[in-house]
């Protein structure tokens, strides 16, 4: 004999401990005796600890002061922040001169409004913003850094810099307010929106390499005055140093893992022999190697500055991480993929390109964030070989004569701005790892 | 599985022009013949089914078509070109050859439309909207307009190898194969993916689909070609191949799946 249900059973809601935090308190927390003594006993470990950090860091703390003498003036167990606060410039510029910081300062808000189109969704032409930051705003940034005499390559690239980034900056106003590109919206205020397609390309032209030859002749008077990179430090130093390796060992590390992977020997085994060796050597021996004794193999008049040879090192050191966690975002793509890209006719570099990299590289977001945070965090060594980055800056501060012997704060406030710069970058990475899994979400 | 609802059949379209010509060809997985002396040749417009056991080879040649797999002798000349080490030529045949696979292998970051669009644009050099309007029109044709801006994770089985046809479709190929399309679907699907194939040899195109829906090879098939331990042991007509089967082997397993 069949069973056969006729009425559809109804929907109840759920236990209050699903939906409320009552509930969820009462069977997480309290749920025995035992777990109630558990969880009052933890909560006042936990007052006792916050509390007392509190205490030092701000009910005690002092935060106006000349020297540390006057610290201990105002209190004895408190921390003596005043020291952090006297140094703020030298942490954020090391010993850059002051007259000059506006130029580090504009260069990082230029990056900002740079890249903040490509956040933007009513914004056109991304891939072009993106080639024009990697294209021109390291010379931009370089020159206002270092500043001095321009060579004919920095005058080019200066003066492409400034008109990438105007340009770019009338396109994000033209895509916010008009929901154009710079292209339609020129074409329109030109009178040209009914001419051929060849005419409006040549007009747009003619646009270009006049707006390039007036900023050109504009800009070749403007002198930033020189700085020498042995005044760079501080976190600016950091951000210089990390920035350049994490921009360049990505992109090094995707070539690596594909040469580990390719099919022709002799690039499979120089991508192997190169990762293998530079993954088994300690940074700090890396660093070493490329401050001393790299220098002596180079030929005579060869000569390449302390700081360029870091930012070398750092970044082949960790374009080898890189080259394996793409490689092991390569692994997981099924060979169906390959297949099917094969089927539709994409050759090698569209199927890597098209693909391939971006599903490899969307489920190795965790691994690469991870491993910048890492690169940032490494950075903190070249304190070692004389270059004064934000945490050699801090430990300078006990060295200064009116702070003499402070060690704690600056240690404290050097964690602090390290787990902040390093805690958003893992957000974001969340943030981004959630957009990009639309696809296989349901 | 047999589908009843396909009982009529199609009118062949065959000509005399060869599509794909195979001869003496072999091929080995190290030490393992897979493939013995295969001789075949399709005309354009004809529609061959290939059955057989697993690991009789039947896949496997049927990628060795579009070079999915080296073959190690003998020739394979589709549309007049031969396959063989030159990378310009296989990726050629590979625009001019579709394929449907067991596991659809869509491309699971882009959306439906983008999966479409990307042979075309990349590969045919096709501009944008052009390649969105064919891309529309063939997903029309497998009946799923509505779901272009979804993503694959997003579709059931039968859509997404309703997709993944369209997607074959969008490159304008001249022959199309499938590799068990419906082996990894609900019986549910299993219709709605035969009709768009049934659909699509009305149109006329070379087809050659590895299968065992044998109700779907009696519709279209031209030839039924039995396959075993990497020989063609028997080919005949539809009508003949599952009335009235000559080979002691072929008999057995046709016995056994219908």
């Amino acid at each position: 004999m069949a069973i056969v249900t006729l009425e559809k059973t109804t929907a109840r809601p759920a236990p209050l401990s699903e939906t409320t935090a009552l509930g969820w308190l009462r069977i997480n927390l309290f749920s025995s005796v035992f777990n109630t003594v558990l969880t009052v006993i933890s909560l006042y470990v936990v007052y006792l600890t916050v509390s007392s950090v509190f205490t030092w860091g701000y009910l005690d703390a002092t935060f106006i002061a000349d020297n540390r003498r006057e610290c201990y003036k105002n209190s004895l167990t408190g921390a003596c922040w005043a020291g952090i606060i006297n140094w703020f410039n030298n942490m954020f510029y090391g010993r850059y001169p002051d007259a000059e910081t506006w130029g580090v300062n504009s260069a990082a808000v230029i990056l900002i409004l740079w890249m903040a189109p490509l956040w933007m969704s009513r914004v056109r032409g991304k891939i072009l913003i993106a080639v024009s930051v990697v294209v021109f705003y390291p010379f931009l940034a370089g020159y206002l850094f270092a500043g001095g005499a321009k060579s004919l390559l920095m005058n080019i690239m200066v003066t492409g810099a400034i008109v990438a980034f105007a340009l770019n900056l009338l396109n994000t106003l033209a895509g916010l307010f008009t929901d154009t590109s710079i292209k339609e919206a020129l074409i329109k205020v030109l009178g040209q929106s009914t001419a051929a397609e060849g005419t409006q390309r040549k007009v747009l032209f003619a646009l270009l390499v006049l707006c390039f030859a007036v900023v050109f002749t504009l800009q070749s008077n403007w002198l930033v005055t020189e700085v020498s990179w042995t005044r760079w430090g501080g976190l600016f130093l950091t951000f210089v140093i990390s920035g350049i390796a994490m921009a360049l060992s990505l992109p090094l590390g995707i070539v690596l893992a594909l040469g580990r992977r390719s099919e022709l020997p002799a690039v499979r085994v120089l991508s192997t022999g190169f990762i293998e060796i530079f993954r088994s050597v300690p940074l700090i021996t890396v660093l070493f190697m490329a401050t001393t004794m790299f220098p002596l193999f180079m030929p005579d008049g060869f000569f390449l500055n302390n700081l360029v040879q870091v930012i070398i090192a750092v970044t082949l050191f960790n374009a080898c991480y890189m080259a394996e966690i793409v490689r092991a975002g390569l692994q997981a793509i099924p060979k169906g993929q390959f297949e099917g890209a094969h089927t539709i006719g994409l050759g090698y570099w569209g199927t890597m390109g098209l693909i391939i990299m971006p599903q490899a590289l969307k489920h190795m977001i965790p691994n690469i964030v991870g491993n910048l945070i890492g690169l940032l965090k490494d950075t903190t060594l070249v304190s070692i070989i004389g270059l004064f980055d934000v945490l050699g800056m801090l430990r300078s501060i006990s060295k200064d004569v009116p702070w003499l012997g402070l060690h704690k704060e600056p240690l404290v406030f050097g964690g602090l701005l390290f787990f902040v710069i390093c805690f958003s970058m893992s957000k974001y990475s969340r943030h981004l790892e959630f957009k990009l899994s639309a696809g296989s979400r349901r | 599985m047999n589908t009843k609802t396909n009982t009529r059949q199609l009118a062949s379209s065959a000509t005399t022009e060869k599509m794909i010509a195979i001869e003496k060809m072999n091929k080995w997985y190290g030490d393992f013949h897979v493939l013995k002396d295969i001789d075949l040749t399709v005309h354009r417009g004809e529609r061959f089914v290939i059955c057989g056991p697993s690991g009789s080879g039947k896949s496997t040649l049927i990628r060795c078509i579009n070079a999915l797999e080296e073959h190690q002798e003998g020739d394979i000349i589709v549309d007049g070109i031969k396959l063989g080490k030159n990378l310009k030529n296989i990726d050629h045949i590979r625009t001019e050859v579709g394929m449907v696979f067991q596991n659809f292998n869509l491309f699971p970051h882009l959306t439906i439309l983008e999966n479409l669009t990307l042979g075309p644009v990349w590969v045919r050099k096709m501009a944008k909207a052009k390649a969105v309007e064919t891309a529309m029109m063939y997903l029309e044709r497998v009946k799923i307009p509505e779901q272009a801006h979804k993503y694959p994770g997003q579709l059931s089985g039968g859509q997404q190898q309703r997709v993944a046809i369209a997607r074959s479709l969008s490159m304008n190929p001249k022959i199309m194969l499938f590799d068990e399309p419906t082996s990894a679907l609900d019986p549910e699907m299993i219709k709605e993916v035969l009709d768009v194939m049934v659909e699509l040899a009305e149109t006329g195109m070379t087809m050659i689909v590895v299968t065992h829906e044998m109700g779907f090879a009696r519709t279209i098939a031209d030839e039924v070609i039995f396959m075993d331990a990497g020989d063609i042991v028997e080919r005949n007509n539809p009508e003949d191949f599952f009335s009235n089967p000559e080979h002691e082997r072929t008999q057995q397993f046709l016995n056994q799946i219908l």
